[in-house]
């Protein structure tokens, strides 16, 4: 609102309520068909000629963007980030993502405002900010016992041409860059012609050094509107010296062992879809372990709540006042299957839970060793029974590393992530 | 790793004062983002856009004004300033299609710490009115350490009179000469809280300012330093036990 000019300020406040969002829901519901019955449709084309005849120029501007109405000569609505810090890229099949990127002291490579527009449909918002939120590495014989975030954005590594092949790094720090992610689809005919199809990722990283570590911070934005954020370690291992019964023998001969650790990663993930309210965050078990049926049951979590992952469990972040084309309501679902699941200490207790659900609180920034006076100093202390009204999910993944021979210098690179993937965004699979 | 052989050589003291280092006063460093931005005519950031060099600089004066004194003294530093994301309770979210976009408000948080009364101050600044609107006190929360900060560790750890002479071994086998300042030094800080597994020495780092330090050699080489903790609040070194 703040930069919006007048007119377009007086649009952006009409609009809602002519098309009968609720407040505070700017775009409409992803799938014209839904979002625009015949008389809601009346109303917006005939505010649309209104303000196209009495403010020649002024438009209607982004407020139903991606809807089927018809708009009057269009002002370009205003970015919320400036050239440099904006990532608007749409992938070859169509699919567009948008959001900004900060390098922030503390958290590092910070994403925000990430919308994802399918190809052929309307703009959806995913994520109004997504950092990590800490790497808790505990040395399997007790200690050391490290919290690897510290002020990240002093450590970030200026990149160079060949640590972003194909890319554009802004200012030194950030990668943008796409890149193929294999088949999108493979389906044979009975004619013996098919459809095929390869799929990319747009992929937004940046660098980090913590001490003998490289930490490569990673965002990968696909095609077919997934998200995989992951974290690599590569670098140096740290030379820690142990017994045989916490480390494994590298180099030569026996005498060496390289004390094992596990890097406990977390994510911090405040999803507004379509705008901070409404959204709801639902656990999926399938019940029924040595029988025949499987049976799905639905879990709501209307309370802040700390939980662990399961055989085929997921979750989603799903906002029921916005629907697909199939009047089915759009949401983002969390697959967090690759963790170690690493369970430390009473003192640790941030470790005994892989997902966190919690209410949205701006000094809530660290799953550990949280910077922020007055508030709670990690993730598991966040979650104290809050109705939620506005989720932050904090995702924990885990990995073990047990040295082997080949992680002498440069050590080869070990990934850790998950992934965020649409369910029913768009009513069919719109490449 | 070579780094194995220089463990030996600064690992063994117990805690010891390392008189003759002063944390002096430093205006809050600019990260890499800052130092470019500092540089760059941004007149009009968007509501998503980093702090320019220019709204630090604004935010750095405000929130330093009634600290000057204590700043001037060494004992409160201003860490860094953090631009402040919180959603504005009006806003509706992404901006990209007009609309409302929170973040237009532009707000900056510094970190203030005073290492005399381990208290963390954080003081949001309207960086359009040129005020503080909020300030949070806090005991016991320690949030990472600023580069001014390594750069203490580091002095106070080549003060130190085995340790230092350790490092400054070490530094000398690999650059063919003594480091000149804690400056040739590569530096990294973590902020050490000590835990039923790392106490020992260090237990005093439950309420004081503490880190760890670790030290690139040129070449690029690491000593290991985890056993080494910087208590900037006591201006002594404390050696873990593990």
């Amino acid at each position: 609102m703040f930069l919006l000019p007048p007119l377009m300020r007086f649009f952006a406040f009409l609009l809602p309520l002519a098309v009968g969002s609720p407040p505070g829901l700017r775009a409409l519901p992803v799938g014209s068909r839904a979002a625009s019955g015949p008389r809601r449709l009346r109303v917006v084309l005939a505010l649309a000629l209104c303000c196209a005849t009495a403010f020649p120029g002024a438009g209607i501007a982004g407020a139903v963007a991606g809807t089927t109405v018809t708009r009057g000569a269009q002002a370009a609505p205003t970015p919320p980030c400036s050239a440099s810090y904006r990532v608007d890229r749409t992938l070859p099949n169509g699919a567009r993502w948008r959001l900004c990127w900060e390098m922030r002291n503390i958290e590092g490579l910070t994403l925000g405002r990430v919308v994802y527009t399918p190809r052929g449909g309307t703009p959806v918002s995913v994520l109004r900010s997504a950092a990590l939120a800490q790497i808790h590495v505990p040395y399997d014989k007790g200690s050391p016992r490290f919290h690897d975030i510290g002020a990240m954005g002093y450590t970030a590594i200026p990149l160079q041409a060949a640590d972003c092949p194909g890319g554009e790094r802004r200012e030194q720090f950030v990668c943008v860059t796409t890149r193929p992610r294999g088949h999108a689809y493979l389906k044979s005919d009975e004619e013996g012609s098919g459809r095929t199809a390869q799929g990319s990722d747009l992929v937004v990283f940046a660098a980090f050094q913590l001490g003998w570590y490289t930490y490569i911070v990673e965002w990968a934005f696909s095609d077919d509107g997934a998200i995989a954020p992951r974290v690599g370690a590569t670098g140096s291992l740290a030379g820690f010296t142990t017994t045989p019964r916490h480390g494994w023998p590298i180099g030569v001969g026996s005498k060496h062992f390289e004390a094992s650790h596990t890097h406990n990663v977390f994510w911090r993930l405040d999803f507004d879809i379509q705008g901070r309210t409404g959204d709801v965050v639902e656990q999926y078990d399938f019940t029924g372990a040595g029988t025949a049926r499987r049976t799905i049951k639905r879990t709501v979590l209307t309370r802040e709540t700390r939980a662990v992952n399961g055989r085929a469990r997921w979750w989603r972040v799903v906002d029921r006042r916005i629907r697909n084309a199939d009047r089915h309501p759009v949401s983002w679902e969390i697959e967090n299957s690759g963790s170690a699941e690493y369970r430390g200490p009473a003192n640790e207790a941030f470790t005994r839970a892989d997902l966190y659900v919690t209410d949205y609180r701006s000094c809530e920034r660290l799953a550990t060793t949280n910077p922020a006076p007055r508030c709670a100093k990690s993730v598991d202390r966040y979650v104290n029974g809050e109705r939620l009204t506005d989720p932050v999910l904090w995702v924990n993944v885990d990995y073990h590393h047990v040295a082997r021979d080949e992680d002498s210098d440069p050590m080869p690179t070990h990934w850790q992530g998950f992934r965020i993937t649409p369910r029913d965004v768009t009513a069919r699979n719109p490449y | 790793m070579g780094r194995r052989r220089v463990v030996v050589a600064i690992v063994g003291a117990g805690a010891v004062a390392a008189a003759g280092v002063v944390l002096s006063f430093l205006p809050a460093e600019r990260g890499p983002r800052a130092a470019r931005a500092a540089g760059t005519a941004v007149s009009t950031p968007a509501p998503a856009d980093p702090l320019t060099g220019a709204e630090i600089e604004r935010a750095e004066a405000v929130a330093s004004a009634v600290s000057r004194q204590a700043m001037s003294s060494g004992r409160v530093r201003l860490l860094y300033v953090e631009r402040g994301d919180d959603k504005d309770p009006g806003g509706s979210g992404d901006g990209w299609e007009g609309g409302s976009s929170d973040g237009g408000h532009r707000l900056a948080e510094a970190y203030l710490y005073d290492y005399g009364t381990d208290t963390l101050t954080v003081r949001t600044v309207d960086l359009a009115g040129g005020r503080v609107v909020k300030e949070t006190v806090s005991h016991g929360v320690q949030p990472p350490p600023s580069k001014a900060e390594e750069l203490t560790a580091a002095e106070l750890l080549l003060a130190h009179s085995k340790l230092g002479e350790g490092v400054r071994r070490a530094y000398a086998l690999v650059a063919g000469g003594p480091p000149r300042s804690a400056s040739d030094l590569g530096l990294r800080g973590l902020i050490f809280t000590p835990s039923q597994e790392e106490g020992g020495a260090a237990t005093r780092c439950a309420t004081h300012r503490c880190m760890r330090l670790f030290v690139r050699l040129p070449g690029g080489r690491w000593l290991d330093t985890s056993r080494i903790v910087v208590d900037l609040s006591a201006k002594k070194i404390h050696v873990l036990e593990w």
